[in-house]
């Protein structure tokens, strides 16, 4: 089966995660879906530490997703809040988690450190551009 | 907004209409129903025999509910209507309008009644210009329904309404075939539904009668709950005492329940910012600390959970940044605006800290301080690591997003509001001095922090020596020794830029000016060029860019007059903090209602009343704030220890202000203060 690239993404998330805070604890199962099947993965977060397994058992927040859908958010694009919005996952139990999850997964590729981009001089802002 | 619109409010949803209860497509402001910022009805008009009604009075109940009572016929026209409507409207998690017709007549009257409905699901940010969306519309006679559905790929949102009388329902509405007995009454009441279909776990909402009635009770209950846990003020002044308790209803109201998170946070406020802003609320918690203190750990909680965490440029996203603002809109869903989780705020970083220490020190709530340890550690990383990206030690700004980001990501946030005299703006990475202030300020906390509750001694020396050393590379590179005021930014080169703003009470409120230097700030703040007599304006006149009715350039904020009173008390100031607390008062009092976001800088003995802005918000969670914070300014009003320390400062002509039931770690306290000149009292603390 072609589950590869979302294996792949999900086994990387397991191991120490510094930021995230140490009082986060709970369990996260994403059930993905493709065509008929579906493939339930487990993450145990507590104490800044991810686990990883395969697993149908029940959790603190279920998140439903295509495996598609999912391998572009677990590579940045849309983001896990924006396809929230858009409906693209749906969410079971406790909802914080999400927020997690968020932490988990890495930003677009493209993002670089505030420290670089001033070196190689950005565009300027986009004028009447503000908050509201 | 103009005054002739009315609204009802609950949390981020809200009514917009005319004076007579209609919704109608308008370019200008967000008139319909909204809720998580989709419109869920762009037109709602009722008329009567095919004829638009016209208003005679109306009884605002409550935040959230307005009776209209309507007549036909032209209002030039004197009014001896035969029959008379009565528009009952409350809003909740949705909108329900009770119709009521009263035949005044000795004859039966037969009437058609018509209720036209439309619905364009705009989002927040195109009201100016809404995309051509063709929602699908299913008229139900049979079940007295009418449904709206607009979809894309999986995004639905759906508009039910439903009457309780029997009706006709078509496409465009509901119609209401009506017999009248002499001196009778007919009703309906129209409930409508917002649904979000499967997003966030939410439940689509029942249509029960018995959980509408709960919900309008919880309401009433939640309410008089949140008023009746803030303090009771008492005065002579009774416009003070009005004005208090207006600006306690408008935070009741701005209150809001995110999809992620059990508890109501602050939003911005009416009409454009219907949802939470990282500054506006941050900042509002700030002010209202001795009055309604269950906002902040909410607040803080939520920032900590959404708290920036990768290298995102669309969302200006950092890993430590806390959050600028958050909406749940089409454009927001689809990526095609940034705001699903937006961070494009240099300021509500540092703001974090400072809140989350002054709470404690309000109300000794040492748990969250230890709860909050690692979010606030990442916020005072993400000072240094991202938010200073030049090697020079200030924190600066420039925006990841250059196609929809915001350019100035501070509070005076217009895109030309970082000028200086001559009106030129520096390059980016800008360092806005106020940032600076706030950067020292919560480094100084976070010290306090780590060495009380976190047992980091280490790392609270760190803070410490960093503070220092800022304070005086500020004092040293910002101050402008002929002007006597620190520049308004620098350039990434370390050039100041020289424009006179109210900025110097930000920094008098975070306590980075020298104390020698104070002096001369405190008298820019009360002189003509920033003073405009109904308070100081955001930046000064005989500057090039300055100008009455722009918002950052000449334009007068409660929030910022808020800060700036603390600070000038801080520095021993009390009559010109006094002064600048009168002005606030004397603006709210004479427009009557709540504060607005900001008005025009115009000097006081030119327009002789507050002129106001169209496009300023009103109620806005932060302007009701400022008058919480303005009191407690007034009162002296300090946690020490385990008390409240009370030093009034009361403007002249106030008399006896009295506020009981202050709540904090000292359980309850009433504070007292009279007016009575205070000169002389200049010191530093």
């Amino acid at each position: 089966m072609g589950g590869s690239i979302a294996e792949h993404l999900i086994e990387q998330v397991a191991g120490r995660h510094n930021e995230i805070p140490e009082n986060t604890a709970g369990t996260v199962r994403l059930d993905l879906h493709d065509g008929g099947t579906t493939e339930h993965w487990y993450l145990t977060i507590d104490h800044q530490d991810v686990r990883v397994a395969r697993s149908a058992g029940e959790a603190d927040m279920v998140v439903h997703v295509d495996r598609d859908v999912f391998e572009r958010i677990a590579t940045g694009s849309p983001r896990l809040v924006s396809a929230l919005l858009r409906n693209d996952i749906t969410v079971q139990g406790d909802v914080r988690l999400l927020m997690t999850l968020r932490r988990l997964f890495p930003g677009p590729p493209e993002a670089r450190h505030a420290r670089e981009a001033e070196r190689s001089a950005g565009t300027p802002p986009a004028p009447g551009a503000e908050a509201r | 907004m103009s005054s002739e619109l009315v609204h009802v409010l609950a949390g981020n949803s809200f009514a917009l209409s005319d004076a007579e209860g209609d919704m109608e497509v308008d370019p200008r402001v967000p008139a319909g129903l909204f809720s998580f910022d989709t419109r869920f009805l762009s037109h709602w008009v009722l008329t009567l025999n095919g004829e638009r009604l016209h208003a005679l009075s109306r009884d605002d109940l409550a935040y959230f509910e307005t009776r209209f009572v309507v007549v036909p016929g032209a209002a030039s026209h004197y009014v001896d209507a035969d029959v008379s409507v009565i528009r009952q409207r409350f809003i909740d998690g949705g909108l329900h309008e009770r119709i009521t017709v009263l035949n005044h007549s000795a004859e039966p009257a037969e009437l058609t009644v018509r209720m036209e409905i439309a619905s364009d699901f705009a989002d927040t940010a195109e009201i100016r210009q809404p995309r051509p969306r063709r929602p699908v519309v299913t008229a139900a006679s049979e079940h007295r329904q009418l449904r709206l559905c607009y979809q894309r790929d999986r995004f639905v949102r759906e508009t039910v309404v439903t009457s309780t009388a029997q009706v006709d329902v078509d496409q465009g509405g509901m119609t209401f075939r009506i017999r009248i007995d002499p001196d009778g009454e007919w009703h309906t009441d129209l409930h409508v539904e917002m649904i979000i279909h499967g997003a966030g776990g939410q439940d689509v909402r029942s249509s029960l009668a018995a959980h509408r009635q709960r919900v309008h009770d919880d309401m009433h209950e939640d309410v008089a709950g949140f008023l009746a846990r803030a303090p009771q003020l008492n005065g002579e002044r009774t416009a003070l005492v009005r004005a208090y308790e207006q600006a306690l209803d408008d935070l009741a109201a701005l209150r809001y329940l995110p999809w992620s998170f059990g508890e109501r946070v602050p939003v911005g406020g009416l009409p454009w910012a219907m949802t939470l802003y990282g500054r506006d609320a941050l900042i509002t918690c700030l002010e209202t600390l001795p009055f309604t203190p269950e906002l902040a750990p909410a607040t803080l909680r939520m920032l900590a959970l959404t708290q920036g965490s990768q290298l995102d440029d669309l969302h200006d996203e950092e890993p430590g940044k806390i959050l600028a603002e958050l909406r749940y809109g089409e454009s927001a869903a689809f990526e095609e605006q940034p705001t699903a989780a937006y961070f494009g705020a240099v300021d509500t970083t540092p703001l974090f800290v400072i809140l989350l220490d002054e709470y404690e020190r309000w109300s000794g709530d040492a748990d969250l301080v230890r709860e909050l340890r690692h979010p606030a550690r990442l916020a005072l990383d993400w000072i240094n690591e991202y938010g200073c990206p030049l090697d020079d030690g200030y924190l600066r700004y420039q925006p990841r997003n250059t196609v929809s980001g915001v350019a100035n990501q501070v509070w005076r946030n217009s895109p030309d509001a970082v000028a200086g005299r001559d009106g030129r703006q520096p390059a980016f990475p800008r360092a806005t001095s106020e940032l600076q202030g706030y950067a020292y300020d919560a480094k100084i906390r976070g010290a306090r922090l780590a060495r009380e509750f976190w047992g980091d001694p280490a790392y609270a020396d760190r803070l410490e020596a960093e503070a220092a050393a800022l304070r005086e590379r500020f004092n040293r590179d910002f101050w402008l020794p002929q002007r006597e005021y620190y520049a308004f930014a620098l350039t990434p080169d370390g050039e100041p830029v020289d424009a006179l703003t109210s900025n110097l009470g930000h920094l008098m409120w975070s306590g980075i000016v020298e104390p020698e230097r104070a002096g001369a700030l405190a008298a820019h703040l009360s002189g003509p060029e920033l003073f405009s007599g109904w308070g100081v304006r955001t930046y000064a006149v005989g500057q090039r860019p300055y100008n009455p009715v722009g918002a950052h350039l000449g334009g007068v904020w409660p929030s910022d007059n808020a800060l700036v009173a603390v600070g000038l008390r801080r520095y021993g100031y009390d009559t010109e903090a006094a002064a600048v607390a009168a002005a606030m008062f004397d603006v709210v009092e004479t427009l009557g209602g709540s504060m607005p976001e900001v008005i025009a800088g115009y000097p006081r003995r030119l327009t002789k009343y507050p002129v106001q802005l169209p496009m300023a918000g009103r109620p806005q969670s932060w302007s009701s704030g400022a008058l919480l914070m303005l009191l407690a300014t007034m009162l002296g009003l300090r946690p020490c220890g385990d008390n409240l320390l009370v030093d009034p400062a009361i403007p002249e002509g106030y008399g006896r202000v009295e506020l009981l039931d202050v709540p904090g770690r000292w359980g309850h306290a009433d504070a007292y203060g009279r007016d009575r000149t205070k000169d002389g009292r200049h010191r530093a603390r």
